[in-house]
Formats: structure tokens, C-alpha cells, sequence
């Protein structure tokens, strides 16, 4: 890479906290948000999720938003997230617009939790016309951006459970061809009764708290949230006088090609994507000191991510868990989520517990399942892999190597 | 700049499928709503393939099979879509079970495509291509934003080759609820489309239709921003202002939309020849798709049927050799491209 | 039992969407899944569904079908045996 990719800021919002400082405590104490369903309207009280402790009308107030005015849950999230980001990278609206700022974010259910409820008066009357508006992806964006203002371009991707990685992928790409100097990206996404259903139709959730790569796990617990980093070049950042959180040092972007909803058995685009960071940022597999793992417990993902990551670390397996014991799995926003939770591991030294792990599983990766602290992590990598074989992975490293 | 060219173009849409033959018969639409000339799938996807593909992922994976074909790379670097609703269908199949039968005995076959995603995944599950695989959705500057990409990576030749495709479709439900915030229908004197385009844009040269100058996207821009970002691009694409031979904008006959394409060809293009595409492919979310394949066909033809003309001011050449696209949506979002003849320097 | 199986066949014809299939293409004891019709593990889930639907029978766990669905015949017989519609 021609300039270092500065990470300057970072907001959180998920169901283990409201910003970092409550995120890392969970993280510390081990505190899983995944809780019986308090705030979806669904018949399937079975599942545990790892929502947002906050109704949307409490996320209106936070952010000053009149009660009446439309928006989605989706775009709330990302505004509570996105205004921590800015606070730390100190972009006030007149930074932003002097710096040509743009804003990637990566959803894919959008404003469904509002076109769930008001589909039908969509196709018969006007009353929810402003809902319509506020469906897809696009509009979630916008909405987020919308209510900060300032910034030069927006985008929106939709790469089901990559989606905010790749949105952070496309920022670095942005900064790396000269468009521009900074970039705000990540992804937010609320819970539905859509793809709660559409999840239970595939039968990949657990009635009881997910255990990732555990031979007796059964599924993923669904989870929401936001998140967003500021990426920056080294001079932009330098010529700001503000202090870098991470390098971000290499990112791999491949395709399993394999299924539209299964992972390959020898995780051929998991491989490629994480070899693919490696390449980038110069590195070898011994480099790497802990991998947040995409490690969502169904039986097929933990089974094929850890082929993969056999495949490329051999016996210098890195400490390996993932956070979606704790979260819950955030689909499009936990490239993003759990970027900023490798943040926090990184500035405190620890690795996250992989909770709810006790029995091995010969197919799989043994994780961090008890607590791992005073530990330096020169680099990270953290995965993402959505639905249709989009698998992304990035490559975090110690700012002061 | 690296040179980067469109080798291939293939289109289903609301015109005839998969050929140019709208160039000199172009069908006609009184509006407000149609949907896409399908080819005969089963020509190119056997039953067992096809089954449970909606027509969007049917035509995405029709019309990327063929710009493969019909270009010298056969496995592409990357494969990027844009689509402003993803697949909608599938969406509204599985949202109106859940709404009107409650949350039991969903088919899990329509939630699984319902999501952006699919798309794109499909074709490389299709061609067995690992490469990088992104979909955008940003409404009506999806396809650029996909094309933006693609640029990006083949400036910093990080690929050498891309897919890049614009696909959206249009349910009658749909179009009832677009009608309702007013993007489609109303005064609107034109039709409402579907899209699907994909292209093969690349850094080899060998029988492109026509070379990509560059594109930028703009929000929410002042003036003297789109200016000066049309003055960059024009900079990067080699060419001076007067060179800038057709300007081809979005206009769709409805009064919202040109309004704003009026007022920028009054500020930045006062004296160009205007083209324009939604009156031969309609108005979507990813319509500038169709418009840039209009533009690269022209420009590979080298001749600009009359159809496509409008505004009062005549071209001093017919043959084409740099048009500028330009699109916007609801004054908002603003994106500039440049396509140049193949064999121009 | 020759009238589930009729039936069967053409609920899964219709439920798969397998267009050019008709019910005396589909052999009773041929392999559904891998040879045969050669359905894949979403089928699986249409199948699941089709058992609720149309027989109310639940399955808990995916893995199930492995077994029930090898062929239209084995299908047939577990519906019979389970059927509570």
C-alpha cells in the first residue's frame, strides 16, 4: 500500500453497549447481551437475540429526532454510532465538508422493520407513504448522513453479513486512489421479523445461546447494531494533529462460490480473503497474533471458517474467538461492530472470550474460552462472510509498530 | 490514468433483448409501466439451474454470461453489481407471507434470494469465479456507484478486469408504491422500466466499444463543487471542454427530474448537443446502466440514432467520438462519466 | 398409498418448481437428493415445510431429512406413519 490507512475514530452501538466505553466493560466482564426478545414484535419468543437496549422512540430522543419525524431502526442505530465516530476523529460538519468527506455503510435489510408492519396500507392506501421511502438500503443512508451533514459522497453496500467490511474495504480503496483523504464507513442493521423469520426457514437458529465452534453448537442467535470507523491518510491525519487508533494494514475481498447460503467445506473464499489481507499488508501467518472470527455457531460456518484458517495458519494458529456470543451476530453491521471490538482488544490488551465454548469439535478451531488479558496484538484480522460466499477479512494493526 | 475500455455490453430490458436492434427499430411505449422483453431462458440456463431464479437473477446471469462470452476475458478480476431494490420480487413474495399468513410455513427459497447480494453471488457461483465480489445499493446511483468501483481498483490495478453490471426489477406492486412518493407516475410523460446490463470493463484494449474516461459522485454538491468536479474529470480523461461532443443527461418526462437535468445542462453545457436514453429504456433504479450502454453503443457504431437527440442545439458532427453522462437523483446525488471512442488516443 | 404418493410427487413438483417434471418422470424408490432429482439442501427446507404445510408433521432438526427424504416412497411412508392432517 502506497500511504498507511489510518483508523481515527470509531463509534459502537450493539446489544452489549451504547458506545465503546460500555462495549469493553461487557467484553472485560464477560456479559453477554443476548437476552429473551424484549423490543421486535414477533410470535417467536423462543429465539435469544442480542438486541439494542433502547426502544426506537428513547434512540429519537438521544439524538434530538422529533417522535413524529420518519425514520427506521436501522438508521437510529447508525446515528448513535456514527456520531462517536466523529466526535473522536474531531469532524464537526465544516471538517467534513472541507475535507471532502464520504460515508460507505453496508445494510441490506434497510427500513424493513418499518415495511413489515405497514406493507399492506403500502399497497392500499397513503397513510405510510413516508415508509415507503425509507425501504431500501440507499435511504438508510442517506438518513445517517442526512442528520450530520457535510459529506461528499455517499454510498450504500449490501453484501448480506460483509457488508459494513466491505463498506470499510471501499473506504480504504477510495483513500488509496486519491479521491479523497478521509472516509467514514461500517454498516448498520436492526433486527426484523423478515429475516428472523427468514433465518428460522433455514433453520440455522438456536433457541439457546449460540456456542461458536463448539461441537454441540446448534445455530446462530441473531443480533443488531452499528458501527463506524473513520479511516484517514497518514498526512491528512499528521496535518489534523489527531492520534491514530490502528493501521488499517491489508484487506482481502473473494468469493466461495460455493452455494447461496452455505459455506464450502474447505473454505476456499474465507482462505482466499484472509491470505489475501496478508499479502497486502506484507505479513505471515505467525504475524498475526488474534483473528475475530466470523464464528456465527452454526454447524457449516465454524466448521468451514476453521478449514480455512487451518489451511492458511497450520500450527501457528493465532488466539481465535468470536464476540457473537456476546452480540449476538449483527449480520450486515458486524464487519463494522466487530472491527471496533479488535479496537478495544487492542488498545487493552486482551482477547475476547469465545463464551459458551466447552466441548472441542475435531473440525474445529479450539478458542479463547477463558480470560486472555495483558496481551500485546500487533495485528488482527477480523472476518466477515455473508450469505453467497462474500467473504472479506481485515488486517488491523498496532499504530505504534 | 490507466486506459480502461468497455469490451462488452449486454442488455435485457424493456427493448429487445440481448442485441442492438433498438438502435434502428426501437420499441415504443405510450408508459407508465412495462416490464423487460425476456429472451427465451431456456436457450441458456437448463431447467434444473433456473427453477428457482426470479427474471432478475435469471436476466443478471443471462446477460453476464454473455458479456463474458462476447469479450476476450474469461474470467473477470471482480464481479460488481448495483441494484437499487435487489431482488424485489422474492422480497414481496416472502414480506406478503409474512404480513397476510403470520410468521409459520415461509419458504425459505424466497428469503434466500430475496437479498441484494444474490445477484452477484449467483454469477460467480455460475462461472466459478473467487474474485472480488461487492454489491452496491444506493437507488438511482446504484450502477455508478458499482461502476466507481470497479474504476478505482482498475486505476490502481489492483484488477485488470471487472463485471460490472446495473440490474433492477419492477413488480406492478412495486410500481404502485414508487407512485406513491412520487418517483415514477404523476405528470410523468414517459415509462417506467426494468434494467439488467452487464458489462466487461477492462485495461485490455483489444476490440473495446469504447474507452471509459473516468466518472465521479458527488452528494449534495454546491455549484462551483460540480464544477469543479467536471473539470477534474475532464482533466483525467485527457479532454478539453469543446472536445466534450453529446452531453448525455437523464431526463425521464416527469417535471422533478428534468427540471434539475435543465438547470445543470443551463450552468455546465449551455452549448452541447443533448442526448438522452430513458424515452428508448424507461426510468429504474439502475437506468444510467442502460444509459452508458446506449452511450458505448453509439459510440462503437459511431453514429447516434435521431431518437436519442433532443434540446435545441445540432451536433457539428454525427460521428461520436467523447460523450459526457450525466446523472443526478432528486437533486441529490450527482455522478459525471466519461465514455470516449476506442480509438481515440 | 398410491394416491399419497401421486400426491406427493406433485407437491413437490410444484413446491421445487421443477418445471418440466411430471409426476411419471419421478421413479417411487429413486434417490431425491445428490443422483436422481438432484435437490440440494434448500429443497430440503421446501420439503420441511411442505411436511408442516400440507401434513402437519414438524420436523425439529434439519439433519432429519437426510433419512426421510431419500426417496419419494420413504418419504410417503413417514408421512403415513406421522401424518396429522
Amino acid at each position: 500500500m502506497s500511504e498507511p490507512i489510518l483508523i481515527t475514530g470509531a463509534g459502537i452501538v450493539c446489544a452489549i453497549g451504547l458506545d465503546k466505553t460500555e462495549v469493553l466493560h461487557a467484553l472485560l466482564s464477560e456479559q453477554t447481551g443476548i437476552k429473551p426478545l424484549k423490543y421486535l414484535k414477533t410470535t417467536h419468543k423462543e429465539f435469544p437475540v442480542g438486541e439494542v437496549k433502547l426502544s426506537d422512540e428513547e434512540m429519537a430522543t438521544k439524538l434530538g429526532i422529533a417522535s413524529d419525524a420518519p425514520t427506521t431502526r436501522t438508521s437510529l442505530m447508525g446515528m448513535m454510532a456514527l456520531e462517536e465516530a466523529l466526535t473522536e476523529a474531531r469532524l464537526n460538519r465544516h471538517d467534513r465538508e472541507s475535507n471532502n468527506v464520504a460515508f460507505v455503510s453496508g445494510t441490506t435489510v434497510g427500513g424493513m422493520d418499518k415495511s413489515e408492519q405497514y406493507y399492506n396500507d403500502f399497497l392500499a392506501n397513503d397513510s405510510r407513504n413516508a415508509y415507503i421511502a425509507t425501504h431500501d438500503c440507499g435511504s438508510c443512508t442517506e438518513m445517517i448522513a442526512d442528520h450530520f451533514g457535510g459529506f461528499s459522497v455517499i454510498t450504500s453496500i449490501s453484501t448480506a453479513c460483509s457488508s459494513a467490511a466491505n463498506a470499510i474495504i471501499t473506504g480504504a480503496n477510495m483513500i488509496q486512489a486519491g479521491i479523497t483523504d478521509m472516509v467514514v464507513a461500517g454498516g448498520s442493521e436492526c433486527i426484523t421479523k423478515f429475516h428472523l423469520n427468514g433465518f428460522n426457514s433455514l433453520m440455522i437458529l438456536d433457541q439457546n445461546n449460540c456456542r461458536p465452534f463448539d461441537a454441540t453448537r446448534a445455530g446462530l442467535n441473531l443480533g443488531e447494531g452499528a458501527a463506524y470507523i473513520v479511516l484517514e491518510s497518514a498526512s491528512s491525519a499528521a496535518k489534523r494533529g489527531v492520534r491514530p487508533l490502528a493501521t488499517l494494514s491489508g484487506y482481502g475481498n473473494a468469493c466461495d462460490a460455493y452455494h447461496q447460503t452455505a459455506s464450502s467445506p474447505d473454505g476456499e473464499g474465507a482462505f482466499r480473503a484472509m491470505e489475501e489481507a496478508l499479502a497486502m499488508a506484507s505479513l505471515q501467518p505467525d504475524n498475526i497474533q488474534y483473528i475475530n472470527a466470523h464464528g456465527t455457531g452454526t454447524p457449516n460456518n465454524d466448521q468451514s471458517e476453521s478449514a480455512a484458517m487451518r489451511r492458511l495458519f497450520g500450527n501457528a494458529m493465532p488466539f481465535v474467538s468470536s464476540t457473537k456470543s456476546f452480540t449476538g451476530h449483527t449480520t450486515s453491521a458486524s464487519g463494522s461492530i466487530e472491527t471496533v471490538i479488535c479496537l478495544l482488544a487492542m488498545k487493552h490488551r486482551f482477547c475476547p472470550v469465545n463464551l459458551n465454548w466447552q466441548n472441542a469439535d475435531d473440525e474445529c478451531v479450539v478458542p479463547v474460552h477463558q480470560k486472555l488479558s495483558d496481551i500485546a496484538l500487533h495485528h488482527v484480522l477480523c472476518n466477515s462472510f455473508g450469505f453467497g460466499g462474500n467473504d472479506s477479512s481485515l488486517l488491523l494493526s498496532d499504530i505504534n509498530l | 490514468m490507466r486506459k480502461i475500455y468497455i469490451q462488452s455490453a449486454e442488455q435485457i430490458s424493456i427493448q429487445k433483448p440481448l442485441c442492438d436492434e433498438w438502435m434502428d427499430a426501437p420499441e415504443l411505449y405510450d408508459g407508465p409501466y412495462t416490464r423487460s422483453i425476456d429472451p427465451n431462458f431456456k436457450q441458456y440456463l437448463s431447467p434444473t439451474e433456473s427453477r428457482r431464479l426470479g427474471k432478475i437473477l435469471k436476466r443478471a446471469l443471462v446477460t453476464s454470461v454473455e458479456a463474458i462470452r462476447n469479450s476476450h476475458t474469461e474470467m473477470p478480476d471482480a464481479i460488481i453489481t448495483g441494484t437499487g431494490l435487489g431482488c424485489i420480487e422474492n422480497t414481496e413474495f416472502f414480506l406478503s407471507a409474512l404480513c397476510n399468513d403470520g410468521e409459520q410455513l415461509l419458504k425459505p427459497t424466497y428469503f434466500m434470494q430475496s437479498t441484494h447480494n444474490t445477484i452477484s453471488s449467483l454469477i460467480s457461483i455460475h462461472t466459478g469465479n473467487h474474485g472480488y465480489n461487492v454489491t452496491y445499493s444506493q437507488k438511482g446511483m446504484s450502477f455508478d456507484s458499482a461502476l466507481l468501483d470497479a474504476w478505482i481498483q482498475l486505476q490502481m490495478s489492483k484488477i485488470d478486469s471487472a463485471l460490472v453490471g446495473g440490474h433492477d426489477e419492477m413488480t406492478p406492486s412495486y410500481f404502485t408504491l414508487l407512485q406513491r412518493i412520487g418517483y415514477v407516475g404523476g405528470d410523468m410523460q414517459g415509462v417506467c422500466g426494468e434494467c439488467a446490463v452487464s458489462f466487461m470493463v477492462t485495461a485490455d484494449a483489444t476490440d473495446g466499444m469504447c474507452q471509459l474516461g473516468g466518472i465521479k459522485m458527488l452528494y449534495h454538491p454546491s455549484a462551483d463543487m460540480l464544477r469543479n468536479a467536471l473539470s477534474a474529470l475532464l482533466t483525467e480523461a485527457e479532454l478539453d471542454e469543446q472536445d466534450i461532443d453529446f452531453v448525455m443527461t437523464g431526463v425521464n418526462g416527469k417535471k422533478s427530474n428534468d427540471e434539475v437535468y435543465d438547470k445543470l445542462v443551463e450552468t455546465l453545457f449551455p452549448d452541447k448537443p443533448l442526448l438522452r436514453y430513458k424515452n428508448v429504456f424507461g426510468e429504474c433504479y439502475s437506468a444510467s446502466g442502460l444509459g452508458l450502454y446506449t452511450a458505448a453503443s453509439c459510440l462503437k457504431r459511431n453514429s447516434i440514432p435521431e431518437f436519442l437527440k433532443y434540446g435545441g442545439i445540432k451536433s457539428k458532427r454525427d460521428d461520436p467520438r467523447n460523450i459526457l453522462m450525466v446523472n443526478q437523483y432528486e437533486n441529490k446525488m450527482f455522478s459525471f462519466i466519461i465514455l470516449k471512442s476506442a480509438c481515440c488516443k | 398409498m398410491d394416491d399419497l404418493i401421486l400426491e406427493l410427487k406433485k407437491q413437490i413438483i410444484e413446491v421445487l418448481n421443477l418445471e418440466d417434471v411430471k409426476p411419471e418422470d419421478i421413479d417411487d424408490d429413486a434417490p431425491l437428493f445428490g443422483e436422481g432429482l438432484g435437490l440440494d439442501s434448500i429443497d430440503a427446507l421446501e420439503l420441511i415445510v411442505l411436511m408442516e404445510k400440507n401434513y402437519g408433521i414438524k420436523l425439529k432438526d434439519p439433519n432429519q431429512g437426510k433419512e426421510i427424504f431419500k426417496s419419494v416412497k420413504v418419504m410417503a411412508d413417514y408421512i403415513k406413519n406421522n401424518r396429522t392432517k
